[in-house]
Parts: C-alpha cells; sequence; structure tokens
C-alpha cells in the first residue's frame, strides 16, 4: 500500500500493480469474514438452544469462537500462502474499528478516562520498564532484546517494538524473540484476563481498563475486553489507545539512550521522530468522538457506526486466531518467553492495584 | 513472523488508509447514503 503514495505515478502499470494487490487480499480477506462470521453464527445459535430449552449456560461471545476457530485452522491444516496478505488485513480493520468507536464516546468521556489512563499508564510505564531491565540481566539477555521487551509489554506489544526496532538499531532476530514472546503472552491473557475478571467481580470500567493497561497487543487488548462485556471492551480500547498515543516518547527515549552509546543512529529532529511514531488512527477515534459529542449523527446513525465498528472488529478477532501460529512461538526459546512471561505477570499485578485504586479514589 | 511485521513497514500508510475509510463511512452514515448497519 504504501508504494502507491510513495512512488511517482506511471500510468497503466501502476493501475494493473494495484489492482493485482488488491485482488491478493480478497482470499484472506473472505478467510476472516468467514471465521468471523461463523464466531458469531456459534454464539447466536448457542444462545438460542439454550434458551429455547430453559438450559442455563454462560453466553460465550463471538470473539472467543472467532479466535478458536482461526487457532485451530491456523494450527492445524495452516493458511496456505493464498490467504497470507488478507489475513494480514486484521491490524487495519483493528484501527479502522477504533476510529470508529469514537462514535461512542462523549469527547468529556475521553478526557476523564483518558486522562485517568494516562496517570496510571506514566507509573506502570515506569515501574515495568525499570523491572524489566532487572529481569533482563538477571536472565542474561542481550540489552537490546531487553529493550524491545520492555518496550513491548510496557507500551504496546508488536507495533511498539517494530517502531523501536530500527531506532535502537536492534537486529531483526531479536525483534521476532521479542515479538514471539509477546504474541505467545497475548493468546495466553486472553484466556486468563476475563477469567481473573469476573474471580474478583471487577465493574466493566474497572476491568476494561486494566485489560487496556495491561495486555500488550492492541487486537488481543480489545478482544480481552470484548470477551468480558461490551461496555468493557469499550474501555479497554480507550485505555489501550491511551497507551499506544505514548508509544513516540518511549521509542524516543530508547533511541536517544542507545545513541548516546553510540550503538544507534542520532536522532535528528526530535518533533518529526514524535510525529512519525505517533499512530495517526489516534487522531481519527479523537475526531469521531469530537463529531459525536458535538450532535454531529443522529441516535440511528451512532448506532449504525457503532455496528460497523463491530463489523470490523470481527475480522480482527478472527485474525487474531488465524496469525498465532502456536508450533513457531514455540520454536523461539524459553529465555525471552520466561523475562515476557515475568514480567507480564508483574504488569498485570501492577496494572490491578492501580485501577483498583483508581476505582476507589478516582472514580471511574 | 514475517506476517507480525509486514503492516508495520507500511504503519503510516496503514494508519492513514484506516482512518481514511472509517471518516468516509462515517460522512456516507450522516449523508444517509449507507442503509442502517445490523449487527
Amino acid at each position: 500500500m504504501a508504494a502507491t503514495t510513495t512512488t511517482p505515478f506511471h500510468g497503466v502499470d501502476d493501475v494493473i500493480g494495484l489492482g493485482r494487490r488488491i485482488a491478493a487480499l480478497i482470499p484472506g480477506l473472505l478467510l476472516l469474514a468467514t471465521v468471523g462470521y461463523a464466531g458469531k453464527f456459534i454464539e447466536q445459535s448457542i444462545g438460542a438452544y439454550t434458551k429455547a430449552r430453559h438450559i442455563a449456560f454462560p453466553n460465550i461471545e463471538y470473539v472467543l469462537w472467532a479466535i478458536v476457530l482461526g487457532l485451530i485452522i491456523a494450527n492445524t491444516v495452516g493458511i496456505p500462502r493464498i490467504f497470507a496478505a488478507g489475513v494480514a488485513t486484521y491490524e487495519f480493520w483493528l484501527k479502522a474499528g477504533i476510529v470508529l468507536l469514537g462514535s461512542r464516546f462523549l469527547l468529556g468521556d475521553v478526557l476523564h478516562l483518558g486522562g485517568i489512563s494516562l496517570l496510571l499508564v506514566a507509573v506502570a510505564i515506569t515501574l515495568s520498564l525499570t523491572f524489566m531491565h532487572i529481569l533482563g540481566r538477571a536472565f542474561k539477555l542481550k540489552p537490546k532484546l531487553t529493550s524491545l521487551l520492555a518496550v513491548g509489554s510496557s507500551i504496546c506489544g508488536v507495533s511498539a517494538i517494530i517502531a523501536a526496532k530500527p531506532a535502537i538499531g536492534a537486529d531483526d532476530e531479536d525483534a521476532s524473540y521479542a515479538i514471539a514472546a509477546i504474541l505467545a503472552l497475548g493468546a495466553i491473557s486472553l484466556f486468563t484476563f476475563p477469567l481473573i475478571g469476573h474471580s474478583l467481580h471487577l465493574s466493566d470500567k474497572a476491568y476494561g481498563l486494566w485489560a487496556g493497561l495491561a495486555v500488550d497487543n492492541t487486537a488481543e487488548a480489545t478482544a480481552a475486553g470484548a470477551l468480558y462485556s461490551d461496555a468493557a471492551g469499550k474501555v479497554a480500547v480507550l485505555a489501550k489507545t491511551t497507551r499506544n498515543a505514548l508509544i513516540g516518547f518511549i521509542v524516543l527515549g530508547y533511541a536517544l539512550y542507545w545513541s548516546s552509546c553510540g550503538q544507534a543512529q542520532a536522532v535528528g529532529n526530535k518533533a518529526a521522530f514524535l510525529w512519525g511514531k505517533f499512530p495517526k488512527f489516534v487522531l481519527g477515534f479523537l475526531l469521531i468522538s469530537l463529531l459525536a459529542t458535538l450532535g454531529f449523527f443522529t441516535k440511528p446513525q451512532l448506532t449504525s457506526l457503532a455496528n460497523l465498528s463491530r463489523w470490523a472488529f470481527l475480522l480482527t478477532f478472527a485474525g487474531v486466531g488465524l496469525r498465532t501460529n502456536l508450533r513457531e512461538l514455540g520454536k523461539q526459546g524459553w529465555r525471552p518467553f520466561a523475562v515476557g512471561a515475568i514480567g507480564e505477570v508483574f504488569i498485570a499485578l501492577l496494572t490491578l492495584a492501580l485501577v483498583y485504586g483508581a476505582d476507589r479514589y478516582l472514580y471511574l | 513472523m514475517s506476517n507480525s511485521t509486514s503492516p508495520s513497514r507500511f504503519s503510516f500508510s496503514l494508519d492513514s488508509y484506516a482512518v481514511a475509510l472509517a471518516l468516509v463511512l462515517a460522512l456516507l452514515v450522516r449523508l444517509n447514503l449507507l442503509p442502517p448497519i445490523k449487527w
């Protein structure tokens, strides 16, 4: 996609090239839609069956079914090459879905919850970065791998690692270790967070805030929130988006540190660096929220926007399962995984304590 | 893992395209050019 924006237009060849690239996405997109819709179908079918027979059965959200179906396909028959490009678009749908979700927030709520999230994120990031570096040293990980794991687990998962990799001059192997560890831990959190939330009887807001602050990857944080409840999913996205907005500052900090050690290129224009790393979908989210607050949309229109966001997330959740290759994750070695896992447990407990405190003193 | 890294290469474009799509959809909904979206 970037090629079309950065290279000059060469006429018919470019159009054909673009057409081919779009056509290459279709099989994977159909797979995402099929798996996601199958998840929704299973949820509705079970709901209708148990209701008709008066069976007390907890509602299992389509989110879980879509992820599990995706996981089964990816780890049994595998994903043929023809589907790969389309499946990789799940992140695109995630971001479009988050922007559209802005319509479900009044700007005042965004500023209130976003402000609380910002405060908690600042505390959590400081403590978790310190903890991850102590752990990395204890497990004798390479310093740059530790930096990547710290950025990934304290800020925003895979995108943070990818943003930090060139900035600190880390190698491909370190990045793929860190990504594998973060993805594996994200998959585990999908199944553990809702269970912990229910056992602690967390409110939707408190749970959503916790999931948004503790689960690393945006797709998994969104899914972990939605698995608890619709309202919790909304709050999780907001908290995670706040975290994402800070990515540039953390990556800039690491880039300055590693360049001062002579092991990464110097950072020229810091404002341009920050803007380059800033996730632009955050601006789209705020814009839609502002328009909704100003009454730009009618109530039925807001419902339509919220439903469009749900459809976009449906494709995302199918992609989360389909791109998780458990065998490949297992090949990455135990030490980065151990550091990531211990760090994640620490961050999960820390953020849980922070959310408890915020719930009590800051009136979520 | 290559799949995980490929979107990031285009992170600026990916974000921009996603925002553009969402805004176009929001405008279409606002102008009632899309039927009500059900879930």
